[in-house]
């Protein structure tokens, strides 16, 4: 596995699930952070995500996103209060900043939810390999030829990624200056870069299109495959979870329970 | 439209989806011009890529911008139910270059995109073009993003359609300049690959004006009138109107740019 994906190669319950039982809990996590507005009830999902993190081993993954994280917590700390109208007591009254109650507990839930569902996609990619995610994509019915798409393009990702770094050596080395302070110098700078790498890319199309289908590549007949996916007990249990959580989320918040 | 369905019978075309998602992703994630709001959106040069791919490989860079920003979610760790406005956003902008260039009526130049004749004009369709597909997709992906009340669609909106065209109508040019001959020599622009029969019959410079007009006049509508009513029915009804008439106006545009190759 490349050092630039975030899947982590353990055996927990998570990493045994089903990839679809995985969207499934995925859903789970995602029904109640938008259900709910009070930033009481977006915690439960959001601890729940941790806790799956926790299990599957992908804590470690948080040191690589972490500043995706708390950027996107801040920012929608600071935007949410103006689309919100004042009500309840003054929590802050600093110069131009002036925040109630209401506008303060909106903007958190608000910041929880959008965090709740990057670490719930972190819990996803931490526990499910390339191979395993394009297994659930067919196993959720997706034709074979998208399918095939997207897991060529996962496997050719980390290739492009290194390739992309190299040439950038190799430009930079060559004298190529791509931190200048015109804003329109600095973006012409990246063309040497940009086309070096995808000229590559697409160089040898026409030569594995070839050998795709002198290997009886046909994305029209009907396939058989080594691996089949089964769906265990476990892994409706799940679906049953998701099920009972959503159902649940649902109906507390249409009678106003965690809703403002 | 049906190209995008019919394309998936052809080995190259699938083969050209999987490298185009994968050099989009793989360009996105390290290079940054500058950046706006720190993790959450800056200044990308990949950005120009699924104009340059629209036009090139037409439907295989629909879904291969769209797979490509996906993979860059699943691998940026920002996967997740807002990737779902990603995908379709991102659709729609590798999607507007094939459908518009050549297909714009007094805006065309009737030239290939090479930047060799008629450079004004060639610029003056590539910057409708690269600035239309930059709102489809900003548009798209805000009205998701808002609907799941995330971020504002008018704090959204306008920056990432700056984002995406401002690296589209600077590098673009030189971009097309450069590389062009070089995709259409190895054969691969997507008249050359499709089946005559697989591509669209007509080509209809109304459903390109409308391509090109409808997600400006929605992103003006949600940020100038509707502003700031986050997941409000009035901007979710918006968001419906304004995708569904952009999806058809892509149907009615059908495609001029095959028939610019042959006549070249």
């Amino acid at each position: 596995m490349s050092s630039t994906s975030l899947y982590v190669d353990a055996d927990s319950f998570l990493h045994r699930l089903d990839p679809r039982a995985k969207l499934a809990l995925l859903l789970a996590m995602a029904v109640p952070a938008y259900t709910f507005g009070r930033p009481a009830f977006i915690a439960i999902p959001f601890v729940a995500a941790l806790i799956g993190l926790w299990i599957g081993g992908g804590l470690r993954n948080l040191r690589r996103v972490w500043f995706i994280i708390v950027a996107l917590f801040i920012v929608g700390l600071v935007v949410w209060p103006g689309f919100v109208e004042r009500g309840g007591p003054v929590v802050v009254d600093v110069g131009p900043v002036f925040l109630t109650e209401q506008q303060t507990l909106f903007a958190l839930g608000r910041s929880l939810r959008i965090t709740s569902f990057i670490l719930g996609g972190l819990v996803y990619v931490s526990t499910t390999s390339n191979e395993e995610i394009v297994r659930g994509m067919r196993g959720l019915g997706l034709p074979y030829a998208f399918c095939f798409a997207v897991g060529t393009a996962l496997r050719l990702f980390p290739t492009f990624l290194d390739a992309a770094g190299t040439v950038r050596q190799a430009q930079e080395a060559r004298g190529l200056e791509i931190s200048s302070k015109n804003p329109i110098e600095r973006a012409r700078s990246f063309i040497p870069l940009l086309i070096p790498v995808f000229m590559t890319a697409f160089r040898n199309i026409e030569t594995q299109s070839m050998a795709l289908e002198a290997r009886g590549f046909d994305t029209r007949s009907e396939r058989t495959f080594y691996r089949e996916s089964t769906f265990a007990t476990r892994d409706w249990l799940a679906v049953g979870a998701t099920v009972a959580v959503s159902i649940a989320s649902i109906a507390l918040s249409t009678v106003g329970v965690g809703t403002f | 439209m049906r190209e995008l369905l019919t394309m998936w019978r052809d080995t190259r075309m699938v083969m050209l989806v999987a490298v185009v998602a994968a050099v989009y992703a793989a360009l996105l994630i390290p290079f940054k011009l500058f950046t706006i709001l720190p993790g959450l959106t800056s200044i990308r040069p990949a950005n120009v890529l699924p104009v340059f791919f629209g036009i090139a490989f037409g439907p295989a860079a629909a879904w291969g911008s769209a797979i490509g920003n996906l993979i860059g979610d699943v691998f940026g760790g920002t996967f997740g139910p807002g990737s779902i406005g990603g995908f379709v956003g991102n659709f729609f902008f590798g999607l507007v270059g094939y459908k518009l260039w050549g297909n714009l009526g007094p805006l065309s130049s009737g030239e290939e995109p090479d930047f060799r004749n008629q450079r004004l004009r060639q610029l003056i369709e590539y910057v409708a073009v690269a600035v239309a597909a930059a709102a489809a997709c900003a548009a798209i992906i805000a009205w998701v993003v808002d609907a799941l009340e995330l971020v504002p669609f008018s704090v959204l909106g306008p920056i990432i359609l700056t984002n995406n065209a401002v690296s589209a109508v600077v590098l673009g040019p030189p971009l097309f300049y450069l590389a062009y001959p070089r995709v259409k020599e190895m054969g691969l622009l997507y008249p050359d690959v499709l089946r005559t029969e697989d591509l669209p019959s007509r080509a209809n410079s109304a459903g390109a004006l409308a391509m090109l007009v409808v997600p400006l006049v929605w992103i003006g509508i949600a940020v100038l009138v509707l502003g700031g009513a986050p997941g409000s029915t009035a901007q979710i009804g918006l968001g419906a109107v304004g995708f569904l008439v952009t999806a058809v106006a892509a149907y009615v545009a059908g495609e001029n740019f095959s028939a610019i190759v042959r006549e070249a």
